[in-house]
C-alpha cells in the first residue's frame, strides 16, 4: 500500500506548479478545505489527504503504536511528500496538523519552504505556567461526548442526513462521507490530539511560517495563538476577524487571502 | 381559525413557551435570538447570551472541542446537526443534558444566513442510554472473564512433546471473539489431544457456545473415538443443543510413541506440518464441512493419518491469522507457511510468538488463536527420559 493511497491523496492543479499541502485537523477530513483549495489549483499544485481512520483514508492501516504520537502522523506527511516527490512545499496545517506540519518540516527541513498553522496549539491541558484551555478532565469529557454521539460519528446515520432537501446541492457521495471517521480510530486521535505537548519542539521548526489566529477561538485562544508565534523564530502571527477555530470553512476567503500574501513576501 | 394578529400571537407564545429550547445563532455561532423555554431551563437570560455569547461556549469543556472539531465544520457543510448529545452548562455550572439539532438557513438576498437550533432535554433518555452501555459493556466485561477462563489452563507437556499457545484478540474488538483451543493428554505422557475452533458470533453467546463445545470435545475425546468418530459425535451434538452450529473446528491426536497424528477437520483451516528439513506443508486430508452444516447421519466424519518425523511441529490455528482484508485467503496461507519456514528453530513459545507477530497493526480486526507443537527431536531420548 503506497502512502498516497492509504490516505486517499487528492490533487489538484498543475503538476509542476509548486506544492500546497492542505492538512486537516482532529475532527474532520479533507473536505474541510473544499472553499480553499480551488483558490490555489490555478498557480499551485494542490495536495490534499486524509489522516488515517479519517474520511476516505485505509483505516485498516492503522497501527495504535505508530500513532500513538503525533510523530506518526507526521511520518505520514513525510512519506506522501517522498512519494511524490515534494519540494519546497507550502504546507498549511489545520488545528493540530500545524503542529504535525510544524514536527515534519523539523524532522526534513529541506522539503519545505512554507509553514501556515491555522489555530495552532502545542499543548491544549493548562500546566505550570501554561494555559492551554483544557483540563485533562475536559479531554475525557470529550472522548464521553464522542461515545454519547458514536452514531453521528460513525456516520451510521448517514442516509438520513442525505435527504437533507435543503442542500440538494450536495452531492450523495460527500454527504455520505463529510467527517466521518471511524470512531475507535477517531477516539485514539482524540486522545493523541488532546494530550500532546509540543511546546519544546517548537524551537525545532525553523521553516519559515504563518500563524493565522482566529478571534473568539475555544480552543486555540489568542494567548496561545501569541504563544506559539514568541517560540517560533521569525514567524508572523496575522489575527483574522474569522471567529471560532475553523476559518476554512467559516470565512475561505479571509484566509486565502492571508496565506496568500504570506506567500507574496 | 384564528385571526391574523391572534395567530402571530400565538406563534409568539409558542416559540416562547415551546416544550423545546429554540436558539438561533449567525453561521459563526454567535447567539442572536433564544427562547424563554431555553432561558428558564438554563438560567441564562437573553442579556446574558444574545450578542455575547458563541453557541459553543454553552456547552461543556468536552462538549466544546467535539462541537468545534467536528459539529461545526459538520453544519457548514452539510447544512444540518440531527440529534447530536452535548451538555449545556446552566447558570449555576450544572448539566443540562440535551439532544440537538441544527438547520443552517442559507441567506436569501433579503435575510443573512443563520442556524437555528433546537434543543431537547434528553436527561432521562441519555441516562438511559448510559445504562444500557454500561450493561453492554459489563457483559463484554463477562464474556471476556469466561473466555479467559476457558483459555487458561495446563498445557500437556513433557518428554517428547512441547505445546504452546498464542491467543491474540481482535485490535478493534469490543467482544470477545469466538476462537478457542483445547490440549490434554488423552494417555498421559503418550497420546495428547489438540483442539482449535472458531465459533460463530462474537460476546457472551460465542462465549458459551465455545464453553459447551470445549466440554463435549473434552468428553467425546476420553472415550476413545478418535477424531473422525468424535466430529461426527459432536455434529450430533451441535444439533441437538443449538448452539456452535456452523462453527469450525480442528481435532487431532498425536501418538508420541508412533509419531503418528490422527486429525479431522470441520470446515477449518487447514493445519500446518513441517518435518525437519521439509517443507512446510498444509494438510488437505481428513476435511468436512462445518458443525451442522449437513444433514449427514451420526456415521462420523473423515479422517486423515499423518506420519510425522522427530522434530517435526505442528500448528493449528483460526483463519483470524491467515486472512486479511487487503490480500486474498491463498496469500494469507502463503505467508504463514513461509513465516514457518523462516523460523523452524526454537521452543514452542517462541516459535507461536513469532508466527502471531506483527498482527498487532495493519488489517487486523479478527482474533488470533494458534496452537504450535513440537515433537522433540530424538524420540529416542523421550523413551529414555521416560524409562528412566
Amino acid at each position: 500500500m503506497t502512502a498516497t493511497e492509504r490516505n486517499n491523496v487528492v490533487e489538484h492543479g498543475p503538476p509542476d506548479a509548486r506544492p500546497i499541502v492542505l492538512a486537516h485537523g482532529f475532527g474532520c477530513d479533507q473536505n474541510m478545505w473544499r472553499y480553499v483549495w480551488p483558490a490555489f489549483a490555478e498557480d499551485h499544485r494542490v495536495i490534499l489527504f486524509d489522516h488515517v481512520g479519517a474520511g476516505g483514508s485505509d483505516a485498516s492501516a492503522f497501527d495504535r503504536e505508530r500513532y500513538a504520537t503525533l510523530g506518526g502522523y507526521a511520518e505520514d506527511v513525510l512519506e506522501i511528500c517522498r512519494e511524490l516527490a515534494l519540494e519546497d512545499i507550502v504546507f498549511v496545517g489545520h488545528s493540530v496538523s500545524a503542529m504535525i506540519g510544524g514536527l515534519a518540516a523539523a524532522a526534513e527541513p529541506e522539503r519545505f519552504g512554507r509553514l501556515v498553522m491555522i489555530g495552532p496549539s502545542p499543548r491544549y491541558i493548562d500546566d505550570t505556567d501554561y494555559t492551554g484551555g483544557f483540563s485533562r478532565q475536559d479531554i475525557d469529557g470529550l472522548l464521553d461526548s464522542m461515545d454519547s454521539n458514536y452514531l453521528a460519528w460513525s456516520g451510521e446515520i448517514a442516509p438520513v442526513i442525505m435527504g437533507n432537501p435543503d442542500r440538494p446541492q450536495l452531492g450523495r457521495e460527500l454527504t455520505e462521507s463529510f467527517c466521518r471517521a471511524d470512531p475507535a480510530i477517531a477516539r485514539h486521535f482524540a486522545r493523541v490530539t488532546f494530550l500532546s505537548d509540543n511546546r519544546s519542539d517548537l524551537a525545532r521548526m525553523t521553516t519559515p511560517s504563518l500563524i493565522l489566529q482566529c478571534s473568539d477561538d475555544v480552543i486555540a485562544p489568542e494567548a496561545i495563538g501569541s504563544y506559539v508565534h514568541s517560540r517560533l523564530r521569525g514567524s508572523r502571527l496575522v489575527q483574522l476577524e474569522a471567529t471560532g477555530h475553523c476559518p476554512n470553512l467559516s470565512a475561505p476567503e479571509e484566509t486565502v487571502a492571508a496565506i496568500r500574501a504570506f506567500l507574496a513576501t | 381559525m384564528i385571526a391574523g394578529g391572534g395567530f402571530e400571537a400565538t406563534a409568539e407564545d409558542f416559540f416562547e413557551d415551546a416544550p423545546v429550547g429554540y436558539v438561533t445563532t449567525r453561521p459563526d455561532g454567535t447567539i442572536i435570538r433564544v427562547n424563554r423555554t431555553f432561558e428558564s431551563w438554563t438560567g441564562l437570560t437573553r442579556g446574558d447570551l444574545v450578542g455575547v455569547k458563541r453557541f459553543a461556549e454553552l456547552l461543556s469543556p468536552g462538549g466544546r472541542l467535539f462541537y468545534e472539531t467536528h459539529c461545526g465544520p459538520l453544519l457548514g457543510v452539510q447544512g444540518s446537526l440531527r440529534e447530536i448529545a452535548l451538555d449545556v452548562l446552566r447558570a449555576d455550572g450544572s448539566v443540562l443534558t440535551t439532544l440537538v439539532n441544527s438547520v443552517l438557513r442559507p441567506a436569501d438576498g433579503r435575510r443573512p444566513a443563520v442556524v437555528n437550533t433546537s434543543i431537547f432535554d434528553a436527561t432521562e433518555r441519555r441516562r438511559y442510554e448510559q445504562d444500557l452501555l454500561a450493561a453492554r459493556r459489563r457483559e463484554e466485561a463477562i464474556a471476556r472473564r469466561l473466555q479467559l477462563s476457558m483459555l487458561s489452563g495446563d498445557l500437556p507437556a513433557g518428554p517428547g512433546l512441547g505445546v504452546a499457545v498464542a491467543y491474540h484478540p481482535g485490535v478493534r474488538g469490543l467482544e470477545v471473539g469466538g476462537d478457542w483451543y483445547d490440549a490434554f493428554w488423552l494417555t498421559e505422557g503418550e497420546t495428547a489431544g489438540l483442539v482449535v475452533g472458531d465459533v460463530v458470533g462474537r460476546g457472551l453467546d460465542a462465549a458459551a457456545a465455545m464453553g459447551q463445545l470445549r466440554s463435549a470435545v473434552r468428553a467425546l475425546a476420553l472415550t476413545g473415538l478418535g477424531p473422525g468418530a468424535l466430529l461426527g459425535a459432536l455434529d450430533a451434538y451441535v444439533r441437538r443443543h443449538g448452539g456452535g452450529r456452523m462453527s469450525t473446528v480442528v481435532y487431532a491426536e498425536l501418538d508420541l510413541d508412533s509419531r503418528e497424528l490422527r486429525l479431522a477437520c470441520a470446515g477449518h483451516p487447514p493445519p500446518l506440518v513441517a518435518g525437519p528439513g521439509e517443507a512446510a506443508r498444509f494438510v488437505w486430508d481428513g476435511r468436512s464441512q462445518p458443525l451442522a452444516a449437513h444433514r449427514s447421519g451420526a456415521s462420523g466424519r473423515p479422517q486423515a493419518t499423518v506420519a510425522l518425523t522427530p522434530g517435526s511441529i505442528l500448528v493449528l490455528y483460526t483463519d483470524g491469522l491467515v486472512e486479511r482484508r487487503s490480500s486474498s485467503l491463498v496469500e494469507g496461507m502463503e505467508r504463514l507457511r513461509s513465516r514457518l519456514d523462516g523460523a523452524r528453530d526454537g521452543d514452542p513459545e517462541t516459535l507461536a510468538a513469532g508466527l502471531v507477530r506483527g498482527l498487532d497493526s495493519p488489517d487486523h480486526d479478527d482474533d488470533v488463536c494458534l496452537l504450535a507443537v513440537r515433537l522433540t527431536p530424538d524420540g529416542a531420548s523421550r523413551r529414555s527420559r521416560r524409562a528412566a
